[in-house]
């Protein structure tokens, strides 16, 4: 219950989100994305070449301890492997860490959300599943709501203003306009978006803001932008020009090139409405 | 249409009868010239554990600068060639040689049969990252030629590109009086094959034709009415001419520790490399051979004659380099070694100037009995690898 309180701004459903922030400004989250595979915590460039860092587990908590507002655990190779293994994960971490963990990769039906979701994730994200069958998304909010449920969208420029969306960790196009898809998704009631950008991810050379931007004129619910976010500047960015509600950072933190400390210092600094950590 | 008739591919590959896989890794006895230990591992999984142990990489690197001094030229000149198609292992290579050790490299392309865009697009960018660049082109006309008939009577359409890949590097060390040619990796030893040039530097200038060119050099096709004299430009200069000018083809993976995945991320930060935009066909990675339209069909007539696909060699030396499980390999095997590369088949029937039927009739000539049967009109691996109990 303690971190449903402490941490209600990161909890804005689908209703309530940007119909808010016309009235208060809204509140942003820094969010540490964690790809793991096996039992590695990892990282590539572009999704590609995953470089094995160490246990999930133990960023996780040490992002805790330092004043991360949610957490990402991201199965990168779930659908590669036609596998879920995070569960054990999951049930681990949830008792240790009180942030709102979002879980995704290889979350196929309700039963597989279910577990998570029982399991101690707070939200899960979902990108191929709900490509091959849409109507997995009434499914899940009809069972635990919209804030429950995240769409996970990688998404490649293929030409200007024209990204498409991408399926196994950035591996397989399906022909899909990011944008038809993120506004059909929000008519079907998902209650967040993680927006990844493939040209971007790994590279800690800022985001697309273009493509965060366009996410951002056509659909009201919160977005989570993820990919070349490799200095506070480019948190800052993706936030003021972007309009991400959150963003998700991963090698910069991994890396040790900046801690959480400094991004929300450097965001407060901006007049970004961050939750203070002491 | 013209008969081909069904090839002995054990006798032609020397290979064993009874299809066995490393215990370690996904690889097969099936590969030309890897052998099995007696406790069922093969030599590329034993090279790995060697190479992850009891080599000292530091004595090694030391080899290497001393090699660097000898032949460092200091006047401009170039001193040492690296065979670079723009890919993640030649842009390593060259970088390093270039900023660590302080050579004045000449990189050196042989052009793919048919290129893609991003490999051109890779390559554009590692010269851009401040590198000499010597390309050699082929005639277009004598390439699609030889294509066709490597495809039809040799079963690898890639042939003239592996040719040139290795002779041409050679050809420009003697017109630019450079002696040292440096290789990314021994292939050989680092994926599996003959292991005599695993504890040394340098490789046997005769091995090429053993090695990389499966007995069939570019003179082999002078039978199919193709000018010997035109087929220079794929032929490597004479032995002679090479041994009186000191030219040595050294590989970079015997002076440092070879890893694909690490190169990748050098590549990433030093010469502009990207990978593909998606995975390539026969496997799930997006950062190999990105270069040639062609390539894929090289990968799945392995894949035909060997029962060795695209998957299986990315899956075995990820294996070995401990990126993924053996497990894991298995699956992705599964998942992607049968794929057809319909991507560029239309480009491939057009470059060889071939129909579709044709081509088909070759790749089934090449169905071994020892490792294909065919199931209601659907051909079907007898022992793949997710079959076996182990």
């Amino acid at each position: 219950m303690e971190k449903k309180i402490r941490y209600l701004g990161a909890y804005k459903t689908n209703m309530e989100s940007k119909d808010l922030t016309k009235k208060v400004e809204k509140n942003i989250r820094i969010i540490a994305r964690l790809d793991i595979k096996g039992p590695n915590l990892v990282k590539g460039i572009h999704l590609e070449g995953l470089r094995v860092l160490g246990s999930p587990n133990d960023f996780a908590r040490k992002y805790y301890k330092e004043g991360i507002d949610e957490i990402i655990y991201h199965d990168c190779v779930a659908t590669l492997y036609g596998r879920n293994s995070l569960l054990e994960f999951v049930k681990k971490v949830s008792s240790d860490i009180f942030v709102p963990l979002t879980v995704g990769g290889g979350i196929r039906s309700l039963e597989d959300a279910n577990k998570l979701l029982r399991s101690g994730a707070d939200k899960v994200a979902i990108n191929s599943a709900l490509i091959d069958n849409p109507g997995l998304i009434s499914q899940i909010i009809g069972e635990y709501g919209s804030q429950c449920l995240v769409l996970s969208v990688e998404a490649k420029l293929q030409k200007v203003d024209n990204w498409e969306v991408y399926t196994s960790n950035g591996r397989d196009r399906t022909g899909i306009n990011v944008l038809d898809w993120i506004e059909k998704c929000t008519k079907l009631g998902v209650g967040e978006i993680l927006l990844t950008s493939i040209d971007r991810e790994g590279t800690g050379k800022g985001s697309d803001i273009e493509l965060l931007k366009r996410v951002n004129s056509i659909t009201k619910i919160p977005i989570i932008y993820s990919g070349g976010i490799g200095t506070p500047e480019h948190f800052i960015n993706a936030v003021k020009n972007g309009g991400a509600d959150g963003v998700a950072i991963a090698d910069m933190i991994h890396y040790k090139k900046y801690n959480i400390r400094q991004i929300r210092k450097a965001a407060i600094k901006e007049n970004i409405n961050i939750r203070e950590y002491v | 249409m013209k008969k081909y008739k069904t090839k002995d591919v054990l006798k032609i590959y020397n290979l064993p009868k009874e299809v066995q896989f490393c215990k370690n890794c996904t690889i097969s006895n099936q590969r030309p010239r890897i052998s099995l230990d007696n406790q069922g591992v093969c030599s590329a999984c034993n090279f790995a554990i060697y190479k992850k142990n009891k080599i000292n990489w530091k004595s090694r690197k030391d080899e290497l600068m001393k090699l660097c001094d000898k032949y460092r030229k200091k006047n401009g000149d170039h001193d040492i060639i690296v065979p670079c198609s723009g890919g993640k292992d030649g842009s390593y290579v060259a970088h390093q040689l270039k900023y660590e050790f302080g050579m004045n490299p000449l990189a050196v392309t042989w052009a793919p049969l048919k290129a893609t865009q991003i490999g051109r697009s890779n390559l554009d960018n590692f010269i851009a990252a401040g590198f000499d660049h010597v390309l050699g082109t082929p005639n277009p006309i004598l390439t699609r030629k030889l294509t066709k008939l490597a495809f039809q009577y040799q079963g690898d359409p890639f042939t003239p590109f592996i040719y040139g890949q290795y002779n041409f590097p050679l050809q420009v060390a003697l017109k630019y009086n450079i002696n040292i040619v440096m290789y990314g990796e021994n292939g050989e030893v680092e994926y599996g094959g003959d292991m005599k040039n695993a504890f040394r530097p340098t490789r046997d200038l005769t091995d090429a034709d053993k090695h990389y060119f499966s007995n069939i050099p570019p003179e082999y096709w002078t039978k199919y009415k193709i000018n010997k004299y035109d087929l220079k430009p794929f032929m490597a200069p004479s032995l002679k001419s090479l041994i009186k000018n000191n030219i040595q083809v050294h590989f970079f993976s015997y002076y440092k520790f070879w890893d694909p995945q690490e190169n990748y991320y050098y590549c990433k930060e030093h010469t502009g490399f990207n990978p593909n935009d998606e995975r390539s066909e026969g496997t799930y990675s997006k950062y190999a051979s990105l270069d040639d339209q062609i390539d894929g069909f090289h990968y799945y007539l392995s894949y035909i004659k060997f029962g060795i696909g695209r998957a299986t060699s990315d899956t075995a030396h990820e294996i070995r380099d401990e990126k993924i499980t053996r497990d894991e390999g298995i699956l992705l095997v599964n998942k992607y070694d049968h794929e057809f590369p319909k991507k560029y088949f239309k480009v491939f029937l057009d470059f060889c100037d071939i129909k579709e039927e044709e081509v088909h009739s070759i790749i089934d000539s090449w169905r071994s009995k020892h490792l294909w049967r065919k199931k209601l009109d659907t051909w079907e691996l007898i022992k793949p690898i997710w079959k076996v109990k182990t």
